[in-house]
């Protein structure tokens, strides 16, 4: 009985998975119409203009210089994300810490615990704190890229540190080398490779993140689209849109090209990345020093410091009657909101699951050139470029862009955000499962070709038992990331916590903030807890 | 007599683990200048014998003298690394730094911190490494990735590390387990003639008994924690070898 149960763990799991989906349907109110009364023909707008955007040479002047400056913001933000996650990596992976036990256990779960902490709050909250405290200044932009960025590729780092071969960095001890000198003879040469190719893939989405952020006012990209969006010109912000995606791609080219070269030794293409990222950080410093005359020390003005100061206060509700974390009214309505927040996710994840699950078979290199299922034809080949291509159009444009075009769509509520999280997000996790399933065994799937199985067969009996597992924890670690990010499409009005968060911005309720970024650090970490658990159950 | 003086000194040795025993009250006298070789089947408490000596095994009970002086004597690192040096199988490189640092990080118990992260940019005292090279035959990989070496190259680079180091005695845990036979001689070969021209003391975990009867001079037999024979190398017989590697078909 135990042993069937063990057996039957998994399929429980999905079970009980779909069942949560299902449920969480109902949040949504189906009587009422969900699309605007004009939603089907601003949808065909918005499309028309994709295939026509404004290439107007003003308009793409404007892109241009909104791209330098979205580039330098997230190479700023780097640059002080990549001193945090050195610093505190290595505090949190313990090797500098001396053995005696409960001491640097504690020290260790205290900064990895600081970093998770960083991690936790996505950069636009970041951005709008930062700009409600500092105002306009680019240096809101960049520290709300460095806080996260940095709590992330810490993480990362620590965990690289405490997983490097012991044998070395034994026998450097034996040769009499301190902790520091272990360091930098030991471990940073060790995991220096990955390092460096983990800090770049971050340094995409960094870019990514600094476009979308500008949206707050900051100028760049998401700024433009913003503003593009407002006077409904639709061929400008698809123009936005598609220089988004060329820097993203170009970045995203250099660095798997930087990426498979760090393993040889010597490599000329390495020296030159690592001479260009190097100028990229000094030019980006001098540009904004000089051009926005933004030097760091102006942050630490005394007129900051109070605006700053009151600001914070005005968070712990100081000043205030019923600060609202005291009030039980407010409780029970940001608590209602984040009921709502957690199933727009679950909702999303759904929509992104399902679409995936009927696209990802033909979107397989091997399905669609016949080598799996040892059947050719050119319909296998246009769908496969077909599928490809919607899920590049998926991933690149970022989830708020998303929302902020679905909200022409949909009639405000939990809906639309849920829609644009699941179109950013069907396109990553079909791309990852596709590369799943092209990493396949072919040599089972071919014997059950030719013992005679039907297409149908092959998949229920090869290919399904092999990649589900896989297809489920990419599932759960999107939903992770789409609970963080579900905050942030509220902000354009679709729903949810970050609607609340935006509305108590603008009226200054700052106590309001306080309690709903409570809320959602404990849906965040619902998230992970959850997911952690099915994973360990889907084992 | 400065020779002839015991540099190693074991007294009724035991270390268990999980309350397996892995030495069992050893008793061990070395002389400076002795090249050991510790050998027997697997799991006979070699390994371990080399982590006493190397004094990072402090779960034991028993004495332990190096060099007249107990163990907490060695707890400083500097003072440690110019007594004792440990060689194992070809991991103990850092492949992603060049040849250079890795041979110079013998130093490092020398130099301060400011000193060695300047040698990784501007390699110091740069002709140590190149006659440590040199006495290894390697000196024209000096600047070359450390992981792109073969692996007996690599264990030429161990040997030169430990010439920079100048231990006093030279702790070798299965130094050429991963290599092919010529390969093998050519490591034993350099390691046991840098260690007559140092004076230095070696003792060596071996698997093959050839290895042992060619470049040491005494012979250490170990099995389940316990000393079988310990004999100058002439007088090793074939019956002590069979003796210790046969398998014993009931235990207790």
């Amino acid at each position: 009985m135990k042993q069937s149960l063990r057996f039957q763990q998994k399929n429980i799991l999905t079970f009980i998975l779909v069942l949560v989906f299902l449920w969480s349907l109902r949040v949504i109110d189906w009587k009422e119409p969900l699309l605007h009364p004009g939603g089907g023909t601003t949808f065909l707008q918005i499309m028309e203009a994709m295939i026509q955007p404004d290439l107007s040479p003003d308009i793409l002047l404007l892109a241009l210089d909104s791209a330098w400056v979205t580039i330098t913001y997230a190479v700023a933000g780097m640059t002080i994300a990549i001193v945090i996650a050195v610093v505190f990596g290595v505090l949190a992976s313990g090797v500098l810490q001396s053995s005696q036990k409960p001491f640097s256990t504690l020290s260790k779960s205290f900064f990895r615990a600081f970093l998770g902490f960083l991690r936790a709050i996505h950069e636009l909250v970041w951005a709008l704190l930062f700009v409600a405290a500092f105002g306009l200044t680019p240096y809101s932009a960049i520290l709300a890229i460095a806080i996260p960025y940095g709590g992330i590729l810490g993480r990362i780092f620590a965990d690289m540190l405490s997983d490097v071969e012991k044998e070395p960095i034994q026998a450097l001890l034996s040769t009499g080398a301190s902790k520091w000198q272990l360091l930098f003879y030991g471990y940073f040469p060790l995991v220096k490779a990955n390092m460096i190719s983990y800090t770049m893939y971050r340094f995409e989405c960094a870019v990514r993140s600094s476009a979308v952020m500008s949206f707050v006012g900051l100028g760049g990209l998401g700024y433009q689209i913003q503003l593009s969006l407002d006077d409904l010109n639709y061929e400008e912000v698809w123009t936005f849109v598609l220089f988004l995606m060329a820097i993203v791609m170009v970045i995203d080219g250099w660095s798997s090209q930087w990426r498979s070269r760090l393993t040889k030794p010597s490599s000329r293409f390495s020296l030159l990345s690592f001479f260009v990222s190097f100028a990229l950080v000094i030019g980006s410093w001098m540009y904004l020093y000089i051009r926005e005359h933004a030097s760091f020390f102006t942050l630490f003005t005394d007129e900051n410091g109070q605006y700053a100061k009151k600001f914070f206060l005005s968070l712990l509700g100081i000043g205030e009657e019923t600060p609202a974390f005291f009030s039980a009214k407010s409780w029970l309505h940001i608590l209602q909101l984040s009921y709502d927040t957690l199933m727009m996710s679950i909702i999303a994840i759904g929509i992104a699951t399902i679409v995936m699950l009927i696209t990802v078979v033909p979107a397989a290199r091997n399905v669609a050139n016949g080598k799996l299922t040892m059947n050719r034809s050119p319909f296998h080949r246009v769908s496969f470029l077909l599928i490809r291509a919607s899920y590049i159009l998926s991933r690149a444009v970022p989830e708020l862009i998303w929302a902020m075009m679905i909200i022409f769509i949909f009639q405000p509520g939990i809906l639309p955000g849920a829609v644009a999280l699941a179109l950013h997000n069907f396109g990553i996790l079909g791309k990852l499962c596709a590369e799943v399933i092209e990493d396949l065994d072919e040599r089972p799937i071919r014997h059950l070709s030719s013992s005679g199985a039907s297409h149908a067969q092959i998949l229920l009996y090869g290919v399904l038992p092999s990649v589900l597992p896989k297809f489920l924890s990419f599932i759960l670690y999107r939903w992770e990331v789409i609970m963080r990010t579900t905050i942030v499409v509220g902000f354009v009005g679709a729903g949810g916590l970050g609607q609340q968060f935006k509305l108590s911005m603008s009226y200054f309720h700052y106590s309001d903030i306080t309690l709903i970024i409570l809320c959602y650090l404990l849906l965040v970490w619902l998230a992970d807890f959850l997911s952690e658990l099915s994973r360990k159950a889907a084992k | 007599m400065e020779t002839s003086q015991n540099i190693i000194e074991l007294k009724d040795v035991s270390v268990s683990f999980d309350g397996k025993i892995a030495l069992s009250s050893l008793s061990l006298l070395i002389k400076k200048g002795e090249r050991i070789a510790l050998i027997g089947p697997s799991g006979a408490g070699k390994s371990t014998l080399l982590n006493v000596l190397s004094l990072s095994n402090v779960s034991g009970t028993g004495t332990i003298r190096i060099d007249g002086q107990p163990p907490s004597f060695y707890r400083n690192r500097k003072v440690r690394a110019k007594k004792i040096g440990v060689i194992r199988q070809q991991f103990d490189l850092v492949n992603a730094l060049p040849v250079v640092h890795n041979v110079l990080a013998g130093k490092l118990a020398d130099w301060s911190l400011f000193k060695s992260l300047l040698s990784l940019v501007i390699p110091q005292e740069k002709e140590i490494a190149e006659y440590a090279l040199s006495r290894v035959g390697l000196v024209h990989k000096i600047s070359e990735q450390t992981g792109s070496l073969s692996g007996g190259e690599q264990q030429r680079v161990a040997l030169a590390r430990l010439l920079v180091q100048q231990p006093e005695v030279i702790l070798a845990d299965e130094p050429v387990a991963s290599l092919d036979p010529a390969r093998a001689e050519d490591v034993l070969d350099i390691l046991t003639k840098l260690v007559q021209e140092e004076k230095q003391t070696l003792i060596t975990s071996l698997h093959s008994v050839d290895y042992a009867k060619k470049y040491f001079t005494r012979v250490i037999g170990l099995r389940e924690g316990g000393m079988i024979f310990d004999l100058p190398v002439d007088q090793l017989t074939d019956r002590h070898l069979k003796d210790l590697y046969k398998l014993r078909e009931t235990r207790e």
